[in-house]
C-alpha cells in the first residue's frame, strides 16, 4: 500500500467518529425535523397532514403567497437598481427606481404580513417580535460597551489583566446560577437590588421580571398618565424583557471584550505612528484607524450575537414569570412549550422549521449588507 | 508637566470607566455571596450584609433539594463529554488542519454550517432519535448518561477551534518527525498533543461550562431524578421554593463552585485560546 491510500485512510478514520455524531444529531435532525412537521406526531408517527401545520402557524396560503410575492419582487427591484448602476445611467433614474420599493413592500405588508399575523399562530408571531426585540436590545448596547471597554484596556495600563479576568466571571458563571440571582435582582420585592437602587434614584420601585406592561408605558405610568392608547404595550418590549436584556448585556460584555482585545492587538503599529505623523487627534485615529481595522471583528461577534439571540433559552426559560405573561416568549421558549407542555412534536417541528428559514435567511442578509462594509485589510 | 498632569487626568478617568464597569460585573457575585450567608428575615428587610454569617444555609440547600444526587450527576456528565470531546475534536481537527486529501474542504464547510443551526430546530427530532435508540438498542438512552452527553461530542467550535491551532504549527516539526520514522498517528499524539495545551484546555472548559449550563435538553430526557443534572435540580428548587431567597442563593453558589474554580486554574489558557477564535485564518 502506497502512502497516498495509507493518508486517505487515516484521515478519514479519524474524521468518521465525528462525522457519525455529527450527521446524526446535528444534520439529519434538518430533515427530520421537516419530516415530522408534515405529520400528526406525538411520542408515534401519527398520521400524514401535509403543510397543515404550516398552515397553522404561518397563516391562510394567500397571505404567505402575497408575503413570498413581495419578498421576491423586494429582491428584483434590487437587481434592476444594481444593473441601472452599473450600466451607467443618470443617477436620477437611479433615485427615481427607487419607487418601485412602494409596490414591493404594499405587496409584502398589506397584501402579506396583515392578513399572516390575523390567520396564523399568534405564539409564533409573538416570539418573532420579542426575539427581535431582544436582538434590538442587545446587539449594539452589547457590542458598543465592550468595544469602549476594549479600547480603554488596550492601553497597556497597570492591571490590565485584573479587569480582563473580572469582565470575563459573569461569561464564564453557569448561566443557570446567574439567572437565578439575577432574579431576585430584578423581582418585584422592595428588598430587591434593582428596587434599592432605583428608589435611591428617586423613582418608585418596579415589579421588573413580573411586569408585562412596556417600558414606555410603565413610563407614561410614572408620569402620571393613567389611559394610554392599547397599541403603547404592543409596540414596545416589556418591563420584563428589558430585564432580560440587562442580563444578557451582562453576560456578554466579557467575551466580547476579550475578543475585541485579541482584534485590536492585532493591528500592526505602524498605522498608528503614521496617523500620528499625520496630527490625527484621539477621536480621528479610533475612527480611521482602529474602528475599520477592528471591524472584521465586530462583524464576527455580531453574526454571533445573532444567532445567540436565536438559540438564547436557558436564562430566559429560568428568567420567565407568571407576571410578564408572553412577553418574553422568545421564539425557542414558544417551541419547547409545544413539546415539553403539549407534547406536540409535529407542530413544534413546523414552528422550529420556520425559525430555521428566517436564520439562515436573517444571516444571508447579515452577510450582504454588512459584510460589504468590512475592512480586511490589504 | 501640563502635558503630564493631563495625561494624568485621563489615566485615572480610564480607571474609574473601567472600575465602573468592574463594579457592575462583580456585584451580583457580592450580592449573591452576601444573601446566601443571611438569615430569611434579613433577605427581606434592606441589609447589605449578614449580621452572622450562616453557614447552615449551604447545608440545608444541598439537603433540601437533593443537590447532593444533582451535584454528583452533572460532576459525571461533564467529564464524560469534556473527555468524549476532546478525543473526537483532536481527531478530527488533525486531518482538516494538517493533511491533504479530496473531500477536505467541503467536510469543513459542513462541520462549520452546523454551528448555525440552532438547538431548539433540531432538539424535537433528536428527542424522537434518542426515543428510537432507547426502543431498538439494548442500551438505555432515556434517563441516563448517554443521552446527556453522546449527542453534544462532535462539538464544530472545538474542531474549528483546535484546527485554526493545528494550522498554525511549523510544518519543520512534521518533516522532522517523518524522517525519524514517525506516521500522522505517532506525530499527533507524541508532538501536536502536547503543543496544543491551551486550546485543548480552552475546548475542555467549553464543553464543561456547556455540559453543566444544559437545562432544556435534560428536562426532556430525563423524567426521574436519577441522573437529573444540577441545572434542573436548581431550576426546580428555584420554581418550588419561591420565597426562601438565602435558599436559592447557597444553591447558585453551589453550582457556581466547581466551574469558577476550573476557570481561575487555567484562566490565562482559556483567554488565550478564545482570543484565537476570532481572529481570521
Amino acid at each position: 500500500m502506497d502512502t497516498r491510500t495509507k493518508d486517505k485512510i487515516i484521515a478519514w478514520g479519524f474524521l468518521t467518529p465525528a462525522l457519525v455524531v455529527l450527521t446524526a444529531f446535528g444534520l439529519f435532525p434538518i430533515g427530520y425535523a421537516f419530516f415530522v412537521s408534515l405529520h400528526n406526531w406525538r411520542i408515534k408517527r401519527e398520521s400524514l397532514v401535509g403543510f397543515q401545520h404550516y398552515g397553522r402557524a404561518l397563516g391562510d396560503l394567500q397571505y404567505v403567497l402575497c408575503f413570498a410575492l413581495g419578498i421576491v419582487l423586494l429582491w428584483c427591484v434590487s437587481r434592476l437598481r444594481q444593473f441601472l448602476k452599473k450600466r451607467g445611467y443618470s443617477s436620477s433614474l437611479c433615485h427615481l427606481s427607487a419607487v418601485l420599493y412602494v409596490p414591493a413592500l404594499w405587496f409584502l405588508v398589506n397584501l402579506g404580513l396583515d392578513g399572516m399575523l390575523e390567520t396564523g399562530d399568534p405564539r409564533l408571531y409573538n416570539g418573532f417580535k420579542v426575539t427581535f426585540f431582544y436582538a434590538l436590545g442587545t446587539i449594539p448596547l452589547q457590542l458598543g460597551i465592550a468595544l469602549s471597554l476594549a479600547y480603554l484596556l488596550f492601553k497597556s495600563l497597570r492591571g490590565k489583566s485584573v479587569f480582563r479576568v473580572m469582565f470575563f466571571l459573569p461569561y464564564v458563571t453557569p448561566v443557570i446560577a446567574s439567572a437565578v440571582v439575577f432574579r431576585t435582582i430584578f423581582s418585584p420585592h422592595p428588598s430587591s437590588l434593582a428596587n434599592r437602587f432605583w428608589e435611591l434614584l428617586g423613582f418608585e420601585g418596579q415589579r421588573w421580571l413580573y411586569e408585562s406592561r412596556s417600558i414606555v408605558a410603565v413610563m407614561l405610568q410614572a408620569a402620571g398618565l393613567e389611559t394610554y392608547p392599547s397599541w403603547v404595550d404592543s409596540a414596545f418590549p416589556s418591563l420584563a424583557l428589558v430585564s432580560i436584556v440587562l442580563y444578557n448585556i451582562w453576560v456578554y460584555v466579557g467575551y466580547d471584550t476579550v475578543i475585541l482585545l485579541a482584534g485590536l492587538s492585532s493591528i500592526p503599529q505602524h498605522y498608528y505612528e503614521a496617523a500620528e505623523i499625520d496630527g490625527a487627534n484621539g477621536w480621528q485615529v479610533f475612527r480611521h484607524v482602529t474602528l475599520p481595522l477592528v471591524s472584521p471583528t465586530l462583524f464576527f461577534l455580531s453574526m454571533v450575537a445573532v444567532i445567540g439571540t436565536f438559540k438564547a433559552f436557558n436564562h430566559i426559560y429560568i428568567l420567565r414569570t407568571p407576571g410578564a405573561r408572553d412577553s418574553v416568549d422568545v421564539l425557542s421558549v414558544a417551541i419547547f412549550d409545544q413539546i415539553f407542555e403539549f407534547h406536540n412534536a409535529g407542530y413544534a417541528s413546523a414552528m422550529a422549521f420556520v425559525l430555521f428559514i428566517a436564520i439562515l435567511a436573517i444571516t444571508f442578509l447579515q452577510n450582504r449588507v454588512l459584510g460589504k462594509r468590512v475592512f480586511y485589510g490589504d | 508637566m501640563g502635558t503630564n498632569s493631563k495625561l494624568r487626568g485621563r489615566t485615572y478617568l480610564v480607571y474609574i470607566g473601567l472600575g465602573l464597569g468592574g463594579v457592575v460585573a462583580g456585584l451580583p457575585f457580592v450580592w449573591m455571596l452576601m444573601a446566601s450567608l443571611m438569615t430569611r428575615g434579613e433577605t427581606l428587610r434592606r441589609v447589605f450584609a449578614p449580621e452572622s454569617i450562616q453557614w447552615a444555609n449551604y447545608l440545608q440547600a444541598w439537603h433540601e433539594a437533593d443537590f447532593g444526587l444533582y451535584f454528583e450527576n452533572s460532576l459525571i456528565v461533564a467529564a464524560v463529554q469534556v473527555v468524549g470531546t476532546l478525543f473526537f475534536s483532536l481527531l478530527s481537527a488533525y486531518p482538516l488542519a494538517r493533511m491533504e486529501f479530496r473531500g477536505r474542504d467541503t467536510v469543513f464547510a459542513c462541520i462549520l454550517a452546523t454551528l448555525m443551526i440552532p438547538e431548539t430546530v433540531t432538539m424535537v427530532p433528536n428527542f424522537l432519535t434518542i426515543i428510537w435508540l432507547h426502543r431498538t438498542t439494548p442500551f438505555a438512552w432515556l434517563n441516563s448518561w448517554p443521552s446527556l452527553t453522546i449527542p453534544f461530542m462532535a462539538s464544530a467550535f472545538s474542531i474549528f477551534l483546535l484546527r485554526q491551532f493545528m494550522r498554525g504549527v511549523p510544518n519543520e516539526l512534521w518533516e522532522a518527525a517523518r524522517i525519524d520514522g514517525a506516521g500522522h498517528v505517532r506525530f499527533l499524539f507524541q508532538i501536536m498533543l502536547p503543543l496544543c495545551r491551551a486550546p485543548l484546555l480552552t475546548v475542555a472548559m467549553f464543553t464543561f461550562i456547556g455540559s453543566w449550563n444544559s437545562l432544556a435538553w435534560p428536562l426532556l430526557v430525563t423524567n426521574t431524578p436519577t441522573w437529573r443534572p444540577i441545572s434542573v435540580g436548581l431550576q426546580q428548587f428555584v420554581s418550588e421554593a419561591g420565597a426562601e431567597v438565602h435558599l436559592q442563593m447557597a444553591g447558585a453558589v453551589i453550582a457556581t463552585f466547581p466551574v469558577l474554580l476550573t476557570y481561575f486554574l487555567i484562566q490565562k489558557e482559556f483567554t488565550e485560546g478564545i482570543s484565537m477564535s476570532g481572529l481570521k485564518g
